[in-house]
């Protein structure tokens, strides 16, 4: 494969520079806060892009898996002084066991989906998001409603609120990994037969493929990425409740992986990004509370913002900016192939 | 297998006996027997509905039969699944183009060839086994008339490319029985040509299963033809027998049409 200079590869480096330099550019807030939020969500939109892009399965189930590892770890991690189990386990325990026990689940579930393609996918995924909302809230030896607090990140990482530029870097860490790996996988036999699967099932089945387990396997594989996402989610956090994977939060993961565009992954983080902005900035507007946006009404205008983009551009952020190469007369850079993650979305 | 013996005294590659589907109050295919002898060329004929693609997607497993039972090579396959069907050796075309349109010709024959070998769920590249098959997905390219086209995006190929590609893909798993539904629908007339070369050119050791209404492509590829009509077999014979029979031609040009001389 040539590595010829592509608008996508000058904006990606470009990014992925700025990002890996953020913490000399940017204010202690910026990058602790708002980058290094862009970055988890930005992974666990990843894996429903992933999904919907090469799989054609729009899952809304990737916050709930994001949600179990979160749980898992503050169960595990905890020593006595909050709700959980309290097991006072090795944090590095605690997230390998959270990363599997997500997983795990992850196929278990994408096994009884596997049959449903379309909204009926769409709506047992919703439904495995209520069942983990509402089975956190309501089992209270796991968690309860008012959730786990005081989990930290373990030595090296945490204490977050004392390093933050740590936590930071190890989710830019993840997040390039996380990128690389699933721009690896679409290439492999994997990857190419699930982009089958997702143009004709009923042909891949009369090739000699095995759609349902295709499909179970690449719902454990995105679970898998989600929980990556959920373990930095509870470090930055340091705390977990159900509202945390409730339906908002469910939507607002959907939202950021329209915004961004649902056919490339780098769109997660770029949408990630557009809204960790807005639900910073958005607030402050004062001419918006004078005219009756308070921030109660986030949602409003994170729904504005979203119609506005998807009217303007169906395939989102990343939509727009493949348009707008073609009408700069581009095209002859043919298909974009590389735009860091991260990266896309720091600039 | 006696697949060394003549064709004609060889145990049947396929036997159907008996098959009937339903959909609801819907006949769709009712008591067909049918036996094709290994390397024979078969043609299934009838007008519209007369249920040739239901007993195609009962052949492939796409959906089971609702009686009578299907043996392949000898095996009882009427409950197998199809991706296992294919494992056995069965290929298949639709009628209406099932190709994968988001992916490259190249990388639709590489998941045909890809389909009947082991390594499906191969989460790594390795260079020695995917640049055999990739070899193999354009050589596939080359012989039905796509080389030079193996980057395309398949949504982009002509319709006549596109069944030229649904050719290369059933041929992909080197099936021992391929069955083409309507493979010349839609093509031009110098495209039913050189799909017909095509399909006269095939290796003489594949079974062809070929649903046509375009008789002359169906009567110059096939050795025997069977006729279908409302769901039954009504005829079978050779393409010629085909040719002077008064109820074909009732079926196919009217009543009252007089077979030329």
């Amino acid at each position: 494969m040539s590595w010829r200079v592509t608008p996508d590869r000058v904006v990606g480096v470009g990014a992925l520079g700025v990002a890996v330099l953020a913490p000399l550019l940017f204010s202690t807030y910026w990058v602790s806060t708002l980058l290094t939020e862009t970055l988890f969500l930005g992974i666990v939109a990843a894996s429903l892009v992933f999904l919907s892009a090469y799989g054609g399965m729009v899952s809304l189930a990737q916050v709930a898996l994001y949600g179990i590892t979160g749980f898992v770890l503050g169960n595990v991690v905890t020593n006595g002084n909050t709700k959980g189990l309290n097991l006072g386990w090795n944090p590095w325990l605690g997230v390998g066991l959270g990363i599997a026990i997500a997983t795990t689940v992850a196929l278990l579930l994408g096994a009884l989906s596997s049959r449903s393609t379309g909204i009926y996918f769409l709506m047992i995924t919703l439904t495995y998001g209520v069942i983990a909302n509402l089975f956190f809230g309501q089992v209270t030896d796991f968690s309860g409603f008012g959730g786990i607090s005081g989990i930290d990140a373990p030595a090296g990482i945490g204490p977050v609120t004392g390093h933050p530029n740590r936590l930071y870097y190890v989710a830019l860490g993840v997040s390039v990994a996380v990128y690389a790996l699933l721009r690896y996988i679409v290439r492999t036999p994997f990857g190419l037969a699930l982009q089958g699967v997702r143009d004709d099932p009923v042909r891949m089945s009369s090739l000699g493929y095995n759609v349902m387990l295709h499909r179970t396997l690449a719902f454990g594989f995105a679970g898998f990425i989600a929980s990556l996402g959920g373990v930095l989610f509870v470090w930055w956090n340091g705390h977990i409740d159900p509202a945390s994977i409730d339906l908002g939060a469910t939507i607002d993961v959907l939202i950021i992986a329209v915004i961004g565009g649902l056919t490339r992954v780098e769109g997660a983080w770029l949408g990630a990004f557009l809204y960790v902005l807005m639900l910073n900035y958005l607030p402050s507007i004062t001419f918006l509370g004078s005219i009756g946006i308070t921030q109660d009404r986030f949602h409003t205008l994170i729904g504005i913002v979203f119609l506005v983009i998807i009217l303007v551009s169906p395939n989102g952020l990343i939509g727009l900016w493949e348009r707008t190469l073609k009408l700069v007369g581009s095209s002859r850079f043919g298909r974009p192939a590389v735009e860091a993650p991260g990266g896309g979305t720091d600039v | 297998m006696q697949e060394t013996a003549a064709p004609e005294h060889a145990e049947p590659i396929l036997r159907l006996r008996g098959i009937g589907r339903r959909f609801g109050g819907l006949n769709a295919v009712s008591d067909v027997d049918l036996d094709v002898a290994h390397g024979e060329r078969r043609a299934i004929l009838g007008p519209n509905g007369a249920g040739k693609t239901t007993l195609f997607n009962v052949i492939s497993g796409d959906f089971p039969p609702s009686s009578g039972t299907v043996e392949f090579l000898g095996q009882d396959v009427t409950l197998t699944a199809p991706r296992t069907r294919a494992k056995l050796g069965m290929g298949r075309t639709y009628q209406k183009s099932r190709l994968f349109l988001g992916l490259t010709v190249e990388n639709n024959l590489y998941l045909a060839v890809l389909g009947v070998k082991t390594g499906h769920m191969r989460p790594l590249r390795l260079n020695g086994r995917d640049g055999e098959l990739r070899e193999q997905a354009r050589d596939l390219a080359e012989s039905v008339g796509l080389g030079g086209r193996e980057q395309t995006l398949v949504g982009s190929l002509s319709h006549g490319e596109q069944r030229q590609l649904e050719v290369g893909m059933a041929r992909a798993g080197s099936p021992k029985l391929m069955m083409l539904d309507e493979p010349a629908s839609g093509l031009s007339r110098a495209e039913r040509v050189a799909l017909t070369d095509l399909l006269l050119d095939l290796d003489p050791s594949i079974t062809l299963i070929l649903i046509e209404h375009d008789m002359d492509v169906a009567l110059r590829v096939a050795q025997r033809v069977t006729m279908m009509h409302d769901g039954r077999k009504i005829i079978e014979g050779s393409p010629d027998e085909i040719r002077a029979n008064q109820v074909v031609h009732d079926l196919y040009l009217g009543r009252g049409h007089q077979p030329d001389a």
